[in-house]
């Protein structure tokens, strides 16, 4: 059991909480993280991001999802200027229907980071799950799971989402469809994404099922599950959690171009991309701000979980410490 | 030396299209289908107004003229008309057109299965003379007659029946909703729905050749900023539509030019009538409150309308008071006032019918059928939020938008009218008449709006030949239309093309885009 995490020596419970935190900050990851401007930025950048979406409601000036708080004659105000008809001011402008830019873009943010996240959970445990099923039972289970994975990596990831989208779309009742857009978003980028982790989490348990400590598990009567779960899974986590971070940002984008194609998130729940979409059409007449300020938090939230991606991949692979 | 020929193949590849006259246009909406009978939309019929023809056809000016018929007369004390139709016509296939074609096309056109079935509610009969002569008989003196049949497109019999195609099919499609054959100035050599549709010219036409076009492509481009870019790169010769945002930029920009008129086409609110309960009530069941005039009045009320000409058609469109444009014969000037924006009053309406805390239903939208439909769905729903309604806005494509309304799936609806007669009978007879399939009237009254002294005055406006009455009864009708709010009619809805500089073209006010008068310079 050498690779296995080092048992703790037994300590009262709270000398145990502090020396886990002290053991944290002294890892090589926190001295890496500690030592990395880009690191530290980007965090900074996508706490506040995921902070303004979470406290969107009390933060936005405006409640962009109340039609009744519209004012039509609002609308296309410049960002900073006073309305020629109503002499509000909006900091970023408003779009064509008189809706506050800054606080769709919190709201939307909100949409398009919910997105994000269970999307990458959703594909990380089916992903998890089947690499390691495959790896650790190999024959026909593993040359299954992993030709249905290279079958779906032939095809560009956006196009199984609208696959998926447009046949999930057909079978859901016209009536639920708005309320199910999200959750068929997130199934659709899920399912295209899984691929990524199955295939990692196979070559890594591959390696690790031929170790010592695994064989030791199976001598003692360990069942195949348990094995799986309780000393393969923790060994091959740290390239799992790599792939999560870049992951979340190419799910956040992958929902934007869904969005801004239109079979994304419904125009009465705008996610930023499909604030984009809608700014797309005002770009040739001169609103620019409808579309650019959210283009720009799209940029800096996928930019910076980008980044902190690479920092991590980094920072977790021995050989480039 | 590989760039030099590069670059001569490049200007080879550049000037042929020139040489060859190549024309490319690209419009939000493809037409549905190939079938003239099928569907009763503009997109379609405009579309297919090249291709086929009718026993009349309308000008530049919109103004009636001979085309497949050389000439009409009354017969039978006013309730008939004679056709006299043109020799040597040939189809598309090369068959000849004669008198049997025009029954045949009567009877499609009028069946069941057909869209257009309502344009023949006046006609009691179709007599076929000789080879060259139709009668065609109503069942009341009908002056009108031939202005309201410009649409009726003529097939060619031997080519349906030959395909099996000889009854429109709109659900399922035909050999007709692929193919046509008609005997217009152009042919389809291609179609792909939804991608492309490709004209060439019918050689064998029997009139005067107008254009200098020897291929003509259609595209459909639903994003409305990348027509506008097409259009500006060149790689397309004229839209339709330019959105309402760049008209202004785009006629500023050299190489391209702006068409603005203002459309035969009126934009207007409608509502479930007929229907007891509400299709997206907040509770199953639940009553349906615009069976009620005093809430659709409230509805008037509330909608701002200049506000969405000032900001969401930015000052191109005319408010509407009724279901005609003024523009359009018959229009009722007494009743031109609109019902003005009071959300205060809309508030104490609906309080006073009952529903002081407003209620749920659902609002069905096109959005890509007319200028800005979505956003100004969207402004409507707000601006009925305000007032205490809760509206639900679900918008969808065209293709998709008919068929709900036809299954009654709504509460309120949008719908945009252009008169094909550009009389203001026309919208009493598709839109405010009780629907009645064997008569063939209300076609297109999705909400069952219905009122006896409508229908009454109907045929005694379709039979009045003094034009003073007739206007008095057109004007009843207008004014029992607004006192019911039968409709909200909103603006009537600007007319917006662009071209390249190097095209001309001719822009008529029903919006029709008409090949044979473009010419490529």
């Amino acid at each position: 059991m050498t690779d296995l995490p080092q048992e703790p020596t037994p300590l009262v419970a709270d000398e145990r909480a502090r020396s886990r935190l002290a053991m944290a900050w002294d890892s090589d990851v926190a001295y890496s993280f500690r030592r990395s401007p880009v690191a530290l930025i980007s965090t900074i950048v996508v706490l506040i991001l995921v902070l303004s979406a979470i406290l969107a409601p009390v933060i936005a000036p405006y409640d962009p999802f109340n039609p009744a708080s519209l004012n039509l004659m609002n609308g296309f105000s410049k960002p900073m200027e006073p309305n020629a008809f109503t002499g509000d001011v909006f900091w970023l402008g408003t779009d064509d229907q008189g809706r506050d830019v800054f606080s769709t873009i919190l709201y939307g943010m909100r949409v398009s980071l919910f997105v994000g996240f269970a999307a990458v959970g959703f594909a990380m445990t089916l992903g998890v799950t089947l690499g390691l099923i495959a790896g650790y039972v190999g024959g026909w289970v593993e040359t299954i799971i992993m030709r249905v994975a290279d079958v779906q990596l032939t095809f560009p990831a956006i196009l199984v989402a609208m696959l998926i989208f447009g046949i999930a779309k057909g079978v859901t009742p016209v009536e639920y469809r708005d309320q199910m857009a999200i959750w068929v978003l997130i199934l659709a980028i899920g399912l295209s994404d899984w691929v990524q982790f199955a295939r990692v989490v196979r070559g890594a348990t591959l390696v690790e099922k031929n170790k010592e400590y695994v064989q030791a598990a199976r001598m003692i009567g360990r069942s195949s599950g348990a094995i799986m779960m309780r000393h393969i899974l923790p060994n091959v986590l740290s390239p799992v959690l790599v792939i999560a971070t870049i992951s979340l940002a190419l799910a956040i984008i992958a929902e934007a171009t869904l969005s801004f194609l239109g079979v994304g998130a419904p125009p009465t729940q705008p996610s930023l991309g499909t604030l984009i979409r809608i700014g797309q059409g005002f770009l040739f007449s001169g609103e620019w701000w409808i579309l650019f300020f959210p283009a720009v938090t799209l940029l800096a939230l996928a930019l910076s979980v980008n980044l902190l991606g690479d920092w991590l991949r980094d920072a977790l692979n021995p050989r480039l410490r | 030396m590989l760039r030099r020929l590069t670059a001569s193949a490049v200007a080879i590849c550049a000037a042929l299209p020139v040489m060859a006259e190549d024309f490319r246009w690209a419009s939000t909406t493809d037409p549905q289908t190939m079938d003239p009978h099928a569907v009763n939309s503009a997109p379609v019929l405009g579309f297919l107004n090249n291709v086929y023809e009718g026993l009349v056809r309308r000008g530049r000016d919109m103004a009636v003229e001979p085309a497949l018929a050389t000439g009409w007369e009354a017969i039978g004390n006013g309730e008939g008309w004679r056709f006299t139709l043109r020799q040597g016509v040939k189809f598309h296939d090369g068959a000849d057109f004669t008198a049997e074609d025009v029954l045949f096309s009567y009877e499609r056109a009028s069946s069941e299965e057909a869209d257009t079935r309502s344009w023949f509610a006046p006609v009691s009969g179709v007599t076929v003379v000789d080879d060259f002569t139709v009668d065609i008989m109503t069942s009341a003196p009908n002056p009108i007659f031939p202005d309201s049949i410009a649409n009726w497109m003529i097939m060619d019999s031997g080519w349906a029946e030959a395909n099996d195609a000889t009854r429109p099919d709109k659900e399922q499609g035909n050999y007709a909703t692929l193919n046509a054959n008609g005997t217009g100035a152009f042919k389809v050599t291609a179609r792909e729905p939804g991608l492309r549709t490709e004209l060439q010219p019918h050689e064998g036409w029997w009139d005067t050749v107008d254009h200098n076009i020897t291929r003509a492509e259609f595209t459909p481009i639903q994003n409305p900023a990348t027509a506008v870019a097409a259009l500006l790169s060149g790689d397309i010769d004229m839209i339709n539509p330019v959105p309402i945002q760049d008209a202004e930029r785009l006629s500023g920009q050299p190489g391209v030019q702006v068409i603005q008129g203002i459309e035969a086409r009126v934009i207007m609110l409608g509502f479930a009538q007929e229907a007891d309960t509400l299709k997206y009530g907040e509770s199953d069941g639940a009553a349906n409150p615009f069976q009620d005039p005093a809430v659709r009045r409230a509805v008037a009320q509330a909608v701002n309308v200049p506000a969405i000409l000032q900001t969401t058609m930015r000052g191109n469109a005319e408010a509407a008071s009724q279901l005609v444009s003024p523009a359009m014969r018959g229009y009722s000037e007494p009743n031109a006032a609109t019902i003005a924006y009071d959300p205060d009053a809309a508030r104490a309406a609906l309080a006073e019918a009952g529903y002081p805390e407003g209620f749920g239903f659902g609002l069905k939208c096109p959005n890509d059928r007319y200028l800005n439909d979505e956003a100004v769905c969207q402004a409507v729903t707000s601006m009925l939020s305000q007032v205490g309604l809760r509206p639900q806005l679900e918008t969808m494509p065209v293709r998709g938008y008919w068929p709900r309304l036809r299954e009654d799936d709504f509460d309120m609806y949008l719908l945009g009218w252009s008169p094909g007669t550009f009389d203001a009978e026309h919208p009493v007879r598709f839109l405010a008449s009780t629907p009645n399939e064997e008569k063939k009237l209300g076609s297109w009254n999705f909400g069952g709006y219905s009122n006896a002294r409508v229908d009454e005055l109907l045929p005694m406006i379709q039979s009045e030949i003094d034009e003073t009455k007739r206007q008095a009864m057109l004007d009843e009708v207008a004014a029992i239309l607004q006192g019911e709010t039968a409709y909200v009619p909103l603006y009537v809805q600007p007319l917006l093309w662009g071209a390249r500089d190097n095209i001309s073209l001719t822009q008529r006010p029903d919006n029709f885009f008409i090949l044979r008068w473009v010419t490529v310079n």
